[in-house]
């Protein structure tokens, strides 16, 4: 378990790995807007393919791929048999019982399958897979650094989640440690009912956040002897700075976006 | 002739099979260990220490071979490995910061309860270890942030003889100790073995406390071991235990310079009052 | 005087239980440690030894008494979050558990983070993590996540987070307590070669006779007050001092005092292996002369 990696950060050579850790931000958003300006089946098709070059162009591996869909794979089901079943139109295409199935509902249903797939797809792409955690704080606190303006504490929000993900293999660490400590002492935590597992937590539980404020106040302490004073006059070892192939990828996906809304004023079969 | 109590046959453990992190711990191990020896296990960070002591109750499970409390393989019934954590104790590193409860006296009876043992009996107990380790009654009704750390640490090391285990098993019982702490760690060890009759494993990265409070050693290296025998034949080894990046007791280092600077002095001297004993001998005969 | 970095007069140290008794936890403590000095600190748990790392590091403020870092008085009035700032970068702290100390996913980003506070110019973090880092010979792990380092390593990315800062002083309080003993050994070379090589002043706080031996000169603290002050010589042929003060006797110092006992007049320095062992060869030859 020391071998977790936070995040699916996955290391590799590749165009996207190379993009401006802002950039990817930027071009994740721009890709969630995509998604949702596709309307008939030629820009989900066009939508689809486009989820496929970008995969490609990561250089990961589809497996890996396929374990940032995976946790959502009931969530897509569900989206699916609700999109069959609910969806009325204007000729049944076969009904049974009380369940009237409409080729409109099995277009909505693939329309949404593939609007969830590139969604996850080009989130998990541009950003966690491509990017470290560390950058990603980074990307997120320069790209929200006018916020600051208005007294909204970015810098801040930054830190905490740098330390979050410096500190989240330690503790998964150290709860591993204490639940060994309290199996030896005979604690059972597979059996028994909800409220009795429930119970059976507190001996993990209570050691687990006593240690964390320690380390939470020791780390407090390292940190102002290391002359931390909050954002104000900080600079940066690793510092951002865009190229042309950043502005070319935005570009990219700008010109898709139009391009999907050409597509869809083609009058092709059912549009959503 | 004395019995084992534990016995280790072709022992095979490897961390996260199948994947790229792939680590092998334990390398067909077979070891026994000695019924009421206190017996000690040394080996380099990483040499499969840690391990050991964890399929000793039963906390993991080798991928091969067995392990054997009184000649009975403790998977035997898987369902009761329960059982076998009860009669096998096993206090882990830093073993103050799993503290819980409310009071020492309530930490200290976790085990007792899960053992399900009757609430006379588990005051009996509470009692006893406290006794054991020294702890002072009055600091019973305390809450653990009420006591200093090595008190914490004779707490939870109570939390685990209060199960009256038969073997005994500490990883590193007095790391970060200052030495009073540590020697009354190690002098209430060996008061539980002598009183109880029971088994003590402990592991340590100190050969100055192996040497002075184990009878027997274990050697790992490199996922296997490498030597087993008593202090002074393990210690008697010094070049070998540099070799594979173990310290020997200061003393033992310092008989070894005098035989190279052409004393003769005995092999595997690895106390202080036997090396008083051994060079008075010397002197007075030049 | 003017080359003592660290001077401490007359400190006191008292806290309030909750009855309102005063608790007295160091009694008038003086010492200085001078410019370039390696000292260490050496008293058992409760010794007080703590409680002074947590003065010296204005965590905590004197009952009474003076501390002077660099000539300054840091205890008479509260410092202004600007003094204050110049200090620690004056005075670098490691502490006992290097997983508490490290901020950042990456090893060099982590080094980085004091001068990045620091307000330095890129290029500049960039050459003190990579002189950082090669001092402490964790070089290669520039790219490797904290997590996955070893004790010693950790703790050696720690002090590499310290030097970026370019202190003239570092204060190591219990910092080996937590290694194992190779991870010691580096740690302990590590703080070496800051000392000899680099010429910051070291103060380190400990329990471990070991660590000790390897300053200049050694402070023994017991029961709040100092018990003896010497070099580790000095302090090593005292077997006596340093069991009242609830320390470990180094075997060899144990092994020469029993032969003294014995009647065998052994002389000089012998509280290491090759030094005790020389020792006894010496007085067996003045015996066979």
């Amino acid at each position: 378990m020391k071998n977790i990696s936070f995040g699916q950060y996955y290391p590799a050579e590749s165009l996207i790995h190379r993009l401006d850790a802002r950039a990817k931000v930027i071009l994740a958003l721009l890709y969630i807007v995509c998604s949702f300006l596709c309307k008939n089946i030629i820009s989900f098709a066009a939508l689809a393919l486009s989820a496929v070059v970008l995969v490609l162009l990561s250089n990961i591996p589809l497996k890996a791929v396929f374990r940032a869909i995976r946790p959502i794979l009931f969530v897509m089901l569900f989206t699916v048999v609700l999109n069959v079943f609910w969806t009325k139109g204007e000729s049944p295409l076969f009904s049974w019982g009380i369940l009237t199935v409409y080729p409109e509902g099995l277009y909505n249903a693939l329309f949404m399958l593939v609007r969830i797939l590139s969604l996850i797809i080009g989130t998990s792409i541009f950003m966690t897979y491509t990017t470290t955690p560390i950058e990603l704080a980074d990307a997120i606190e320069q790209l929200l650094a006018p916020l600051k303006k208005i007294k909204i504490p970015v810098h801040e929000f930054s830190m905490m989640m740098t330390v979050a993900l410096r500190f989240i293999p330690t503790l998964i660490e150290e709860t591993e440690k204490i639940t060994a400590a309290q199996k030896a002492r005979g604690a059972d935590f597979s059996s028994g009912g909800l409220i009795k597992r429930a119970k059976a937590l507190i001996p993990i539980l209570v050691p687990l956040v006593i240690s964390a404020f320690r380390r939470a106040d020791e780390l407090a302490t390292a940190m102002e002897c290391r002359c931390y004073r909050g954002g104000d006059g900080r600079t940066k070892l690793h510092v951002l700075h865009y190229d042309a192939k950043d502005f070319l990828m935005m570009a990219v996906v700008v010109v898709f976006g139009v391009l999907l809304i050409g597509l869809n004023m083609l009058a092709i079969g059912y549009t959503m | 002739m004395s019995v084992a109590k534990i016995e280790l046959e072709n022992v095979s453990y490897v961390y996260s099979k199948g994947t790229p992190y792939e680590v092998t711990a334990l390398d067909n191990v077979s070891a026994c260990i000695k019924e009421g020896s206190i017996t000690g296990i040394i080996g380099h960070t990483g040499s499969g220490k840690s391990t050991f002591v964890q399929l000793l109750n039963g906390l993991e499970h080798a991928q091969e071979g067995r392990v054997l409390l009184d000649g009975k393989d403790i998977w035997e019934k898987p369902k009761e490995i329960g059982k076998i954590r009860f009669r096998v104790g096993l206090v882990m590193q830093y073993p103050e910061y799993q503290l819980f409860e409310e009071t020492i006296r309530q930490d200290i009876a976790f085990g007792p309860k899960n053992m399900g043992l009757d609430k006379e009996e588990i005051e009996k107990r509470v009692l006893m270890a406290a006794d054991f380790v020294g702890l002072e009654r009055e600091l019973l009704d305390k809450s653990p942030f009420d006591l200093s750390g090595g008190q914490k640490r004779r707490a939870a090391i109570a939390g685990v003889i209060a199960m009256k285990p038969e073997v005994l098993v500490l990883d590193e019982p007095a790391a970060g100790l200052d030495p009073l702490g540590r020697d009354a760690i190690f002098t209430s060890l060996v008061n539980y073995r002598n009183e109880t009759g029971a088994t003590v494993i402990i592991v340590s990265h100190s050969m100055e406390d192996m040497a002075r409070f184990c009878e027997e050693l274990i050697v790992l290296s490199h996922a296997k071991i490498v030597m087993q025998g008593t202090c002074s034949e393990i210690f008697a080894k010094a070049d070998f235990l540099s070799e594979i990046g173990l310290d020997v007791p200061q003393i033992t280092g310092c008989m070894k310079l005098l035989s190279q600077k052409g004393l003769s002095v005995g092999d595997g001297i690895y106390t202080v009052e036997d090396a008083v004993r051994e060079l008075s001998r010397r002197l007075s005969s030049l | 005087m003017s080359d003592a970095f660290i001077q401490v007069e007359n400190l006191n140290y008292s806290y309030a239980e909750e009855d309102g008794r005063e608790i007295p936890v160091l009694h008038d403590i003086s010492f200085e440690i001078g410019r370039g000095e390696y000292v260490a600190i050496l008293g058992h748990n409760g010794s007080g030894k703590s409680t002074l790392a947590k003065l010296l590091n204005l965590i905590l403020t004197p009952t009474s008494g003076r501390i002077l870092f660099d000539g300054k008085d840091v205890a008479e009035k509260e410092l202004t979050e600007d003094e204050l700032y110049q200090l620690r970068r004056k005075v670098g702290m490691v502490f006992q558990n290097p997983d508490n100390q490290l901020v950042a996913t990456i090893v060099e980003e982590d080094v980085a983070f004091g001068p990045e506070n620091l307000g330095l110019p890129q290029q500049e973090i960039r050459r003190r993590v990579d002189e950082s880092l090669a001092i402490v010979g964790m070089t290669e792990y520039a790219h490797h996540e904290p997590h996955r380092l070893s004790g010693g390593q950790k703790q050696r990315i720690a002090i590499a987070g310290i030097i970026a800062m370019l202190p003239e002083c570092m204060i190591f309080d219990e910092s080996t307590a937590m290694l194992d003993p190779s991870g010691r050994k580096d740690v302990l070379r590590t703080i070496e070669t800051l000392n000899r090589e680099k010429g910051i002043t070291v103060l380190t706080i400990t329990h471990y006779m070991n660590e000790a031996a390897k300053a200049d000169r050694i402070i023994v603290l017991d029961d709040g007050r100092i018990l003896m002050e010497g070099t580790p010589a000095e302090v090593f042929a005292r077997p006596e001092i340093l069991r009242k003060a609830g320390l470990d006797v180094p075997q060899c110092s144990a092994l020469v005092e029993g032969l003294r006992e014995a009647g065998f007049a052994i002389s000089g320095d012998c509280y290491s292996p090759e030094l005790c062992a020389e020792a006894i060869c010496r007085y067996i030859q003045e015996k066979r002369a």
